[in-house]
């Protein structure tokens, strides 16, 4: 597995030392079943990810809900542990990191140095505050847990973080309850400013926000990084506010990074279908308004069951035959034509590219042997199939085995998983 | 605001005249639509925007008397639709005349309509696609069942038809599958229709409506739509449940749907290929949807008018083109430029000051007034109208409407 | 809901005094519905004569808690000089019982209740917090606590243990401990994902002080709720129990009284049982009506319109 921007680079050093990094994390759950709750599969919801995270800059990390953003982001924060992989955390013991880095690993003492540098802020803004605390408790409660302040200088440093997220003092005594939505975030930022961290990280800050109070966090948290050197890494599904507040971005798809890049590269240049689909699908007020909608076919696959090679090959609009077809596209097929799939009885498979679909009857066999041959499969699907015969009503199919889809560099710092070079537009 | 119905555009199908909706709070009246105003041309994509809170929602239930009372209280205003193919108007009596809109249809007060007729009226003229398609469907029937209600409802005459039974056949057997159709079965029905010559006609109503079913769900673009009937609802995906809300809003060819914030529960890939869908089947069936949405780009795209709200109030109104590339109210142009595009420095988005204020029993005056860079002493005391800036557009503000020679006076007497 | 700038208030504001404001404010809440307020004025009653018993009825030496004999006094009816509600077949006060009833009845349920609230809480607290085998073991023994009916359960427990007052108190607590337990864990599960657990422990804070500071507050409602309820199911089934004969006979009780004044009813002598009925009835009608007034007030659903 390779690592992309490993802190090996002049470039990195350039823009700023590491302060995170993530190397080849995963993080499973486990699909329990039954009354004996067996574990009857996982949920890959991380699935090999690797990404730095520099001193001072902005992450943002997109992708349709469901491709782990979330799970990333709570890992990152050592709030889950990862089932495998490691995240490592500069906490000032020079800038090379190493194992000796790694979170879980850390003495006490640097522990308490990484737990205090890295905070987060949530998306649901009233769930993520205690209903039943004051503002000032709540604000004030990391000063307290890190022994910094008590009594009224407690207050005071209170009213100092509330000021500086635009409330004020007239706030400290009140529940969250007593305020709007973007207020409420106002109140997650300042209790995430409190420890004076390196990094916050923010998941989907705004997604519940109006425009016009979306419009206010974003420049509060620009400000704040101006001011206190902070890193982010901005969780989000909004293209727009990506290309707003990050210097670089992630593109996650089912668990897995799909390509990285600084954010303009990425925009102009999309070096990954999906990227370039979840481009084409935000409208943008910028663009021409008769520009057509470019559509992206079918549904997320299911995460315990993702795809094999590239697991956007069920929906690339720019599929290649060696982007990892397999017996579960033939089922996905069937599962969109009733009578085929009503006849079908069986799979028999011999490997995940070669097996035998068992039908009732010869003629439903000899139907599918047809349909995969026509023009309702897409090309690469039917140049990519090896075998095709009708036995009786055995139909077997085999796909030629291709390597799997590894993040390579399209430029300085860009990464994309493809087996397209560069897409032409 | 003055009706305009004349002319070459396509006739007015509904209308919201001052419509005041309040709601009972403990800490008083809650002014959640407090005169609002628009119209729905026929075939129209009428967009209306705003804040969360602003009274989207509650302006489009109205239209399907969706408003619980109470809490809410109808304070006025009418809410008028002129069904296709409906009733002569009583006034000119089909000739066309200005109450009409020179259509010659009868217009409904939607607020007044009695249960009966509201019922007739909802899901046959008017259709409605909520946020969560998850809450809307019910979840321990298939999707089939609950499609099928839709065509007993409205349309049971048609599916008698397809099974073979004309509308005048009168003979028992008729009569006893004419009341299976309009679901108004006795127990006895129930029990004829296990046995021939009901058997094979039941039989032929089924698979009349399993027919118009699936093809008002293929019609929404579902790949395997007999699958999806025989299924529940959380074995679907977000989008493919809002395909079916589409598909049930769409199955009795309605005149208008009210589609509120259709896409917001789902991601940009599938939100795309829902309004596409959306849009592709309101031009093919000339159906007129208010499409109530808090995304501005979104509503550029897809709508061919626009409506901005405010606090329970228009703030302007016109065509897309006009509204997002010329927006006259200040709110609106706050609005637009707080999006997030391309090029705009970090910190630097121009956003509006402070919050959408509360509602409960406000005074007169703009409502935008204390968060408006360009408030003016009139604006806090005088509730600005909507009037017209240019063809089809409308702007509620005193920067585009001084307030005229006789409220000055008022604003004079109000400062003393 | 959306407060957007309050005035600010004349007087400074303090976190003490905004916390009062909010107890202040549930209060008036359940005060302005009719049915909690008679709730809430029967209770008062109530403790008001179970503090002042001594005053209103002198306390019997060398045991007050023991009716008084007057064995030349023997099933006098009420109004009688000296013995306004009557007296019982041995000669016992009718209304010294009735005062000095409420104490027990008081003491019976404050303990019963303080005791099988933190064995819930604990219990249910390790359930939800621990999980695996040990919270399906625990789950599954409030299982089948909650099998067998509350009174039946009680009454085996105290027969068991030997009549005593004492044993009462000790059975009711063996049994209404489980519902706390089963609240407790739902609502720790429920809690322990909630996002302001997750930014508690983001900051760092220990595990014992988000149990503290945010598990159990945002706990408490539905265990309150019940608690209140409790305070008059338990003096109900305690009555009871007693009633049955499981308390020594003679003394200050409510169903001892009830059940040694019983026998007289058919020869017309119903006061003996009826006023100590009758606060059996008031006693756990006023916890009900209130407990019933706290699950409307605290619901969150109206909570925030305050
Ligand atoms: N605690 C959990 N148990 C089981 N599956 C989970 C859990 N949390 C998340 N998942 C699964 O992991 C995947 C990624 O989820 P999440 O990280 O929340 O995605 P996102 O934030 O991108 O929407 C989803 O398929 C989700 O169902
Ligand atoms: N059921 C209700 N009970 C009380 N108030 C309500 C109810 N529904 C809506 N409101 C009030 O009406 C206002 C407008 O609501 P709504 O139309 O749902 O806003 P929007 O759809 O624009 O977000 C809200 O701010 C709220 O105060
Ligand atoms: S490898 Fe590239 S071209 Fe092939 S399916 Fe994946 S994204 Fe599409
Ligand atoms: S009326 Fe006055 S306050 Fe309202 S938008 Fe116009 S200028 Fe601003
Ligand atoms: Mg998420
Ligand atoms: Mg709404
Ligand atoms: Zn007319």
């Amino acid at each position: 597995m390779m690592q992309p921007p490993k802190t090996d680079s002049t470039v990195a050093m350039k823009a700023g030392d590491t302060l995170l990094s993530v190397r080849n994390l995963n993080k499973h759950f486990p699909i329990k079943d039954g009354i004996l709750q067996k574990v009857v599969g996982q949920v890959r919801a991380v699935d090999g990810v690797s990404f730095d995270i520099r001193r001072g800059e902005t992450v943002g990390l997109v992708g349709e809900s469901g491709c782990g953003k979330t799970t990333l982001s709570q890992c990152v924060a050592g709030l889950t542990d990862p089932t495998s992989g490691e995240i490592l955390f500069n906490t000032g013991q020079g800038s090379q990191l190493g194992d000796g880095d790694r979170i879980d690993k850390l003495p006490k003492d640097r522990y308490r140095t990484f737990r205090r540098n890295v905070q987060m802020v949530f998306q649901d803004n009233f769930a993520s505050l205690n209903p039943r605390q004051l503002v000032v408790d709540i604000i004030g409660r990391p000063l307290k847990v890190y022994r910094e302040a008590s009594g009224s200088d407690l207050t005071e440093r209170v009213v100092a973080l509330l000021e500086q997220v635009g409330l004020g003092r007239q706030h400290l005594y009140r529940y969250p309850h007593q305020f709007s939505g973007g207020q409420r975030q106002r109140i997650s930022i300042a209790r995430a400013l409190a420890l004076d961290p390196e990094l916050i990280i923010l998941d989907e800050p705004t997604s519940a926000l109006d425009v016009s109070v979306q419009a206010q966090i974003l420049n509060l948290l620009g400000d704040l990084q101006k001011e206190r050197q902070l890193a982010y890494l901005f969780v989000t599904h909004d293209l727009g506010v990506v290309r707003h507040m990050a210097d670089r971005m992630i593109t996650m798809y089912l668990g897995k990074v799909v390509e990285q890049g600084p954010t303009e590269t990425v925009f102009q240049q999309p070096a990954h279908p999906y990227t370039e689909a979840l481009l084409a699908a935000k409208p943008d007020l910028a663009d021409d308004p008769d520009k057509p909608f470019a559509l992206l076919e079918g549904t997320i696959p299911d995460p315990a069951r993702p795809p094999l090679g590239c697991r956007f090959h069920t929906r690339c609009p720019r599929v290649t035959p060696s982007c990892g077809w397999e017996i579960d596209d033939i089922v996905r097929f069937l599962e969109a034509d009733e009578s085929l799939f009503q006849s079908l009885q069986g799979v028999e498979r011999r490997s995940a590219r070669d097996a035998d679909l068992i039908f009732k009857d010869p003629a439903s066999a000899v139907a599918l042997q047809e349909a995969m041959k026509s023009s309702s499969v897409p090309e690469a699907m039917r140049a990519a199939t090896e075998r095709l015969t009708v036995e009786g009503s055995r139909l077997r199919a085999t796909f030629s085995e291709v390597d799997e889809v590894q993040l390579t560099e399209r430029g300085p710092e860009h990464f994309a998983a493809c087996k397209l070079d560069h897409l032409s537009r | 605001m003055t009706s305009n119905l004349e002319g070459t555009e396509p006739p007015v199908i509904a209308e919201v005249r001052d419509l005041r909706v309040h709601f009972g709070s403990k800490r008083g009246r809650v002014h959640a639509v407090d005169g609002v105003g628009f119209q729905i041309r026929d075939g129209e994509m009428l967009g209306l925007v705003g804040e969360t809170g602003c009274g989207k929602s509650v302006t489009g239930r109205a239209f399907l008397n969706l408003i619980p009372q109470p809490p809410a209280i109808i304070a006025g205003g009418e809410v008028l639709f002129r069904p296709r193919g409906g009733a002569a108007c009583p006034a000119c009596a089909g000739s066309g005349c200005h109450a009409c809109g020179q259509t010659g249809g009868e217009t409904l007060d939607l607020l007044k309509l009695p249960q009966d007729r509201m019922r007739q009226i909802r899901g046959a003229r008017i259709a409605m696609i909520f946020q969560d398609p998850g809450k809307a469907l019910n979840p321990t029937l298939t999707i089939g069942v609950q499609m099928a209600e839709v065509f007993l409802q409205h349309k049971s005459d048609e599916l008698l038809q397809d099974a073979g039974i004309s509308a005048d056949d009168r003979n028992l057997a008729a009569n006893a599958l004419r009341r299976i159709a309009h679901q108004e079965d006795r127990w006895l029905d129930r029990r004829l229709k296990r046995f021939p010559p009901l058997r094979q006609a039941a039989g032929r109503i089924q698979q009349a409506l399993d027919a118009r079913v699936a093809a008002a769900l293929a019609e929404t673009q579902i790949a395997n739509p007999l699958r999806v009937m025989r299924a529940y609802p959380h074995e679907l995906s977000g989008g493919m449940r809002q395909r079916v809300m589409i598909a049930q809003a769409l199955a009795c060819d309605p005149d208008l749907i009210i589609a509120d914030e259709p896409t917001t529960a789902l991601d940009v890939t599938i939100q795309a290929r829902i309004l596409e869908l959306i849009k592709t089947l309101q031009e093919r069936h000339r159906t007129a949807v208010l499409y109530i949405s808090h995304d501005l780009s979104l509503v550029r795209k897809v709508c061919d008018r626009v409506a901005v709200m405010y606090a329970g109030r228009v703030a302007e109104v016109g065509t897309v083109s006009d509204v997002f590339s010329n927006p006259r109210h200040p709110y609106t142009q706050g609005l637009l430029a707080a999006v997030p595009r391309a090029g705009a420095r970090r910190g630097h988005l121009a956003s509006i000051p402070g919050s959408v204020p509360e509602l409960v029993n406000p005074t007169p005056g703009c409502r935008f007034a204390d968060r408006c860079s360009q408030v003016m002493p009139a604006c806090t005391q005088l509730d600005p109208v909507l009037g017209s800036v240019g063809e089809g557009h409308s702007v509620a503000c005193f920067l585009e409407h001084p307030p005229h020679a006789g409220a000055a006076k008022i604003e004079k007497a109000l400062t003393e | 809901m959306a407060v957007t700038d309050l005035p600010t208030p004349p007087k400074r504001e303090t976190a003490f005094g905004v916390r009062m404001r909010r107890w202040r404010d549930l209060l008036k809440t359940l005060l302005s519905n009719p049915t909690t307020f008679i709730g809430f004025l029967i209770i008062f009653l109530l403790l008001a004569m179970a503090i002042f018993a001594p005053f209103l009825a002198p306390p019997n030496v060398p045991d007050p808690y023991q009716m008084p004999r007057d064995w030349g006094a023997t099933r006098m009816p009420p109004g009688t000089p000296g013995f306004p509600l009557g007296t019982t077949n041995q000669g016992g006060d009718v209304l010294y019982g009735v005062i000095w009833g409420s104490r027990t009845s008081l003491q019976l349920s404050v303990i019963v209740v303080s005791v099988t609230v933190v064995i819930g809480i604990a219990i249910g607290s390790i359930a939800g917090l621990v999980g695996g085998w040990i919270d399906e073991t625990l789950m599954r023994i409030v299982d089948v606590f909650l099998s067998i009916p509350e009174l039946i359960f009680a009454l085996a427990v105290a027969a068991i243990l030997g009549p005593s007052f004492t044993n009462i108190i000790l059975s009711l607590c063996i049994v209404f401990w489980v519902k706390y337990a089963r609240i407790m864990r739902a609502q720790i599960i429920l809690i322990r994902q909630a996002d302001y657990v997750q930014a508690a422990r983001v900051i760092g804070d220990t595990k014992l002080s988000i149990f503290f500071k945010d598990m159990l507050p945002n706990a408490s409602t539905p265990i309150a709720v019940q608690a209140t309820l409790d305070m008059g199911n338990i003096v109900l089934v305690g009555a009871t129990l007693s009633f049955i004969g499981l308390a020594e006979s003679g003394i200050a009780e409510w169903g001892v009284l009830v059940s040694e004044g019983q026998a007289g009813i058919a020869s017309g002598r119903w006061w003996a049982s009826t006023f100590p009925g009758l606060m059996i009835f008031l006693w756990a009608l006023a916890f009900n009506l209130v407990g019933d007034g706290l699950r409307d007030a605290l619901d969150p659903r109206t909570e925030d319109k305050r």
